[in-house]
């Protein structure tokens, strides 16, 4: 009691002294802020969100990290820098709600029989920011510039491409070395179309510093004012080849970190937020008027990977019987209070047109013990832990500190193998560090320097059900996000045949059956997929898309409903 | 007392090369690769090829005694380099941020000087009694705070539950203000930071002041002072306050340097676009060339506040200025 009683007297004081210091700085610096301290001025900055009939709408969007100049060539990440570069520039195809890519700059887009030839006319009449036309010359600039300029997300995409010709007035044909079944999710809906001339007068891009004025591009919004750690102020494109946008003015505001983003959009300051808010601030948020949340499932994936070249884990058994230890539901539940997807031991996201249905979780605590009976794991001195080679099964868990819930997961994790006599111990270690442990120096030749680690892959790796190869091919060559250094021939085989498979039927066949010997020989334990929900002022604007991998804040979002794909 | 003077002078050379080192080695001793930052998050979508190839244009497979000679070169041409992450050369990167946080720990300075001298006169002059407890146990409890926790609590109350005072940045976006409405929204965005940090470095001012002004109250002239029949207002502001105050300078010179550091964090808690701001970046990047040019800041910072206190100090009190001559 005394305790708490002095706790809110030192506030008192905090505050006093806050309330003091304040008013030394008011009348320290200036003579003009006889109203500074006047309630409302400064919180609601735009007064035109109570008559939006024919005031401009001006949406303040929140992000955590700094973007740079968001060009084409030196942007910094896939989300959100991606979503902000598209702002700005189309490419052939757009992403719809269903993460469907349809035509956009392209008017029809065909792939050849072998899926290996795609033929793309584009539409008639679009122009650039400055005015001049977007031609089927600059469609085949921007795909040679990026294959020539290695650095960046646009030349992986092309990875195949052997060349890019114009073969009619409004039509390139494009061509790869083999099949490529999902170059239209790869390439056509990802890579922007960058004016010829503006490109083709910088020299060495790599070195180049750019500043704002290369951003000319054909999209709705065009990039006006860059303060680097501050914001980004988007002006509407009103000649925008489908109409003009709904918004007419986007400021992005840049965050350090995501709780300054959520006070802020308590507060009125911002409208929207590109990144997903976590479980636990769904409700609080959807209860405060004007916010609203919008929800869905995503493709990020959470897992529990561990060293699979090294004993125990080297041992199909081990491997099992974790699988059938873990309570997905529970993590589902307990962590993301419902707002995730059971994940699938296939790897494959039940929502995925590809997904094996055959391939499904099991939680069996019974089952778990007797295979780890059965496999020779005893407990011989009566701890609770079951020994190997005569030490202890008991592991180190790296998880990173920055994310709560992953550490949350951590937790639960623990003490569901502690029911199958495997003691966890969860270690969590800031990012990078945690980082470097399961991927040394992203290559995985490096090899591992962890026992187990929770671990998660961004929605493109999910999306590339066709590479699945990169995953679990025991050839680090080949297998180089398999970060577990597991190895099974037979895994190896079906992965390899997938690569080069050109019928779609076939490749079905083949993806039910790696799914189903990825469930049963577990290179990782895939846990869950989180949903994303996004949270945005309502009063300000409405109109939100939810597209899948990329929030809602993307261009579909502030066009007008006729215009969206 | 040349002579003595160049001594400093080569102490501080010594320690500015000791430093400069340790910039460079202990970035690298952390775990972690720039490698995700330089070429965006999705690191896992690189052919080795690709990976190889960034490496190469980074220069992060030099040998570390290469990039150690490089960095000394960067120092003495005053050529930084450029940030990994956006390719932009490093010396804009701190020139466009250095004022925002020379606002913030020059405000906070300014406040805390003026609240912890003043209180901790009165504590000193008041010993033993109701206030000076009171005093003395609130600011031990004020310094023990945790400063993100403090700016968390300032803006819940004053930005999200009263809207008095925004939340976040240096100005307020895309607002075009010119003049005093810029002036005005530029203060306004700095009452919470600069409040933060002030609370946070009272106590330090408030502890010196006390500390000094008590042992100035023992001495011999402060007894003839009133013997001699000044006002007791004379004697706290004409005799005792004024010779209590050169530690405390010594000690606001140090934590003005210090501010730079204690910035990163309150930076972080408002997004404020300083200095501090730029290293959590670019440490949670392992952006090496960023982190490097802002300790050596930090560390020229500290090394210049420290060389003039050093300075200061003789002219402030006589009777050191005897020893060195």
């Amino acid at each position: 009691m005394m305790s708490s009683k002095k706790v809110l007297w030192i506030l008192t004081v905090c505050l006093a002294l806050v309330l003091a210091a304040c008013g030394g700085s008011d009348t320290g610096d200036t003579t003009t802020t006889a109203g500074g301290d006047e309630p409302g001025t400064t919180s609601g900055e735009t007064p035109d969100t109570t008559e939006p009939s024919d005031d401009p709408v001006v949406v303040r969007a929140a992000i955590n990290n700094d973007e740079d100049t968001i060009n084409p060539y030196t942007y910094v990440t896939g989300f959100p820098g991606w979503n902000m570069l598209m702002m700005q520039y189309d490419s052939l195809m757009q992403f719809d709600a269903d993460g469907v890519p349809q035509p956009w700059l392209a008017e029809t887009v065909e792939a050849s029989e072998d899926l290996a030839t795609w033929t793309v006319t584009i539409v008639d009449g679009v122009t650039w920011h400055d005015g001049e036309p977007l031609t089927i010359e600059d469609v085949k600039f921007a795909y040679d510039y990026f294959l020539t300029n290695a650095a960046g997300r646009f030349a992986r995409d092309l990875a195949g491409v052997e060349s890019v010709e114009i073969t009619g007035e409004r039509e390139v044909t494009i061509s790869l070395a083999g099949p490529s079944p999902a170059f239209d999710q790869v390439a056509l809906g990802d890579i922007p179309i960058i004016p010829q001339h503006i490109w083709e007068t910088i020299e060495g891009p790599s070195e180049a510093t750019f500043d704002i004025d290369v951003n000319i591009g054909s999209g709705p919004f065009k990039l006006v004012e860059y303060v680097p750690d501050q914001s980004y102020r988007f002006e509407a494109n009103p000649d925008y080849f489908l109409g003009a946008p709904a918004v007419d003015e986007l400021v992005v505001v840049i965050f350090a970190d995501d709780a300054g983003a959520l006070a802020a959009i308590r507060s009125g300051e911002v409208d929207v937020i590109f990144d997903r808010v976590s479980p636990e601030q769904i409700e609080l948020l959807d209860a405060q008027d004007p916010l609203d949340i919008s929800q869905g499932p995503e493709f990020t994936t959470q897992m529990i990977n561990y060293d699979a070249t090294k004993a125990p884990f080297d041992d199909i058994a081990v491997r099992q019987a974790i699988d059938l230890a873990v309570d997905r539901q529970d993590i589902v539940d307990t962590v993301y209070l419902g707002a995730a997807t059971v994940g699938s031991p296939g790897w494959v996201h039940p929502d995925k047109p590809v997904y094996n249905p055959d391939v499904a979780a099991v939680y069996d605590v019974d089952a778990a013990n007797a295979l780890l009976d059965d496999a020779g794991y005893a407990d011989t001195d009566d701890d609770g832990i079951r020994e190997f080679d005569g030490q202890p099964m008991s592991f180190e868990y790296l998880t990173n500190a920055e994310d709560s819930l992953r550490l949350r997961i951590s937790e639960l994790v623990s003490e569901m193998l502690a029911d199958i006599g495997i003691e966890v111990n969860v270690a969590s270690v800031e990012s990078s560090t945690w980082e470097e442990a399961v991927w040394p120096g992203f290559d995985i030749n490096n090899g591992r320097n962890y026992e187990m680690a929770m671990w998660g892959w961004s929605a493109p790796v999910q999306a590339n059900t066709i590479r699945l190869g990169q995953l679990v091919h025991g050839d680090p060559g080949k297998g180089f996000l398999n970060l577990t250094g597991f190895d099974d021939p037979d895994l190896n085989a079906l992965v390899d045949q997938l690569e080069v498979e050109g019928d779609p039927e076939t490749a079905q066949q083949l993806l039910n059956d790696i799914q189903a010997q990825i469930a049963e020989k577990l290179p990782f334990v895939l846990l869950a997929y989180p949903d994303g929900a996004y949270v945005y002022n309502s009063d300000v604007y409405g109109d939100w898309e939810f597209i899948a991998g990329q929030g809602i804040v993307s261009k579909v979002s502030l066009l007008p409903a006729a215009a969206r794909p | 007392m040349r002579r003595a003077g160049l001594n400093r002078l080569g102490q501080y050379l010594i320690v500015f090369v000791v430093a400069v080192t340790l910039n460079f080695i202990l970035p690298r001793l952390m775990p972690g690769n720039p490698l995700a930052l330089i070429a965006g998050v999705d690191v896992g979508l690189l052919t080795p090829d690709q990976r190889a190839e960034i490496i190469e244009a980074a220069g992060l497979n030099e040998p570390l005694i290469s990039q150690y000679f490089d960095y000394w070169k960067s120092i003495l041409t005053g050529d930084l380099g450029f940030s990994y992450r956006s390719g932009r050369p490093i010396s804009e990167l701190i020139a466009e941020r250095l004022p925002w946080t020379l606002l913030l720990a020059g405000g906070a300075l300014v406040i805390s000087a003026f609240f912890g001298i003043i209180l901790g006169a009165i504590s000193a002059w008041r010993r033993g009694k109701k206030l000076d407890l009171g005093l003395l146990s609130s600011m031990i409890a004020l310094e023990s705070l945790p400063s993100f926790w403090l700016g968390m609590l300032l803006i819940s109350l004053f930005s999200v539950s009263w809207g008095l005072l925004p939340s976040f940045g240096a100005v307020t976006p895309a607002s075009d203000l010119v003049g005093w409405d810029h002036v005005r929204d530029v203060i306004e965005h700095a009452i919470l930071p600069v409040a933060t940090l002030s609370v946070l470095s009272i106590p330090g001012v408030y502890l010196t002041m006390r500390y000094s002004m008590l042992e100035v109250l023992g001495e011999d002239f402060i007894r003839t002072a009133r013997a001699k029949g000044a006002s007791e207002t004379r004697v706290l502001f004409g005799h005792v306050a004024r010779n209590a105050m050169a530690p405390v300078v010594t000690f606001l010179a140090i934590r003005l340097a210090f501010a730079f550091g204690g910035a990163v964090i309150i930076e972080t808690v408002f997004s404020y676009p300083g200095l501090g701001r730029l290293v959590f970046e670019s440490v949670g990047g392992r952006d090496f060339p960023v982190m490097q040019a802002a300790f050596l800041v930090f560390t020229v910072a500290v090394l210049l506040a420290n060389l003039a206190a050093d300075f200061l100090y003789p002219l402030l009190d006589p009777r050191t200025r005897a020893r060195n001559e």
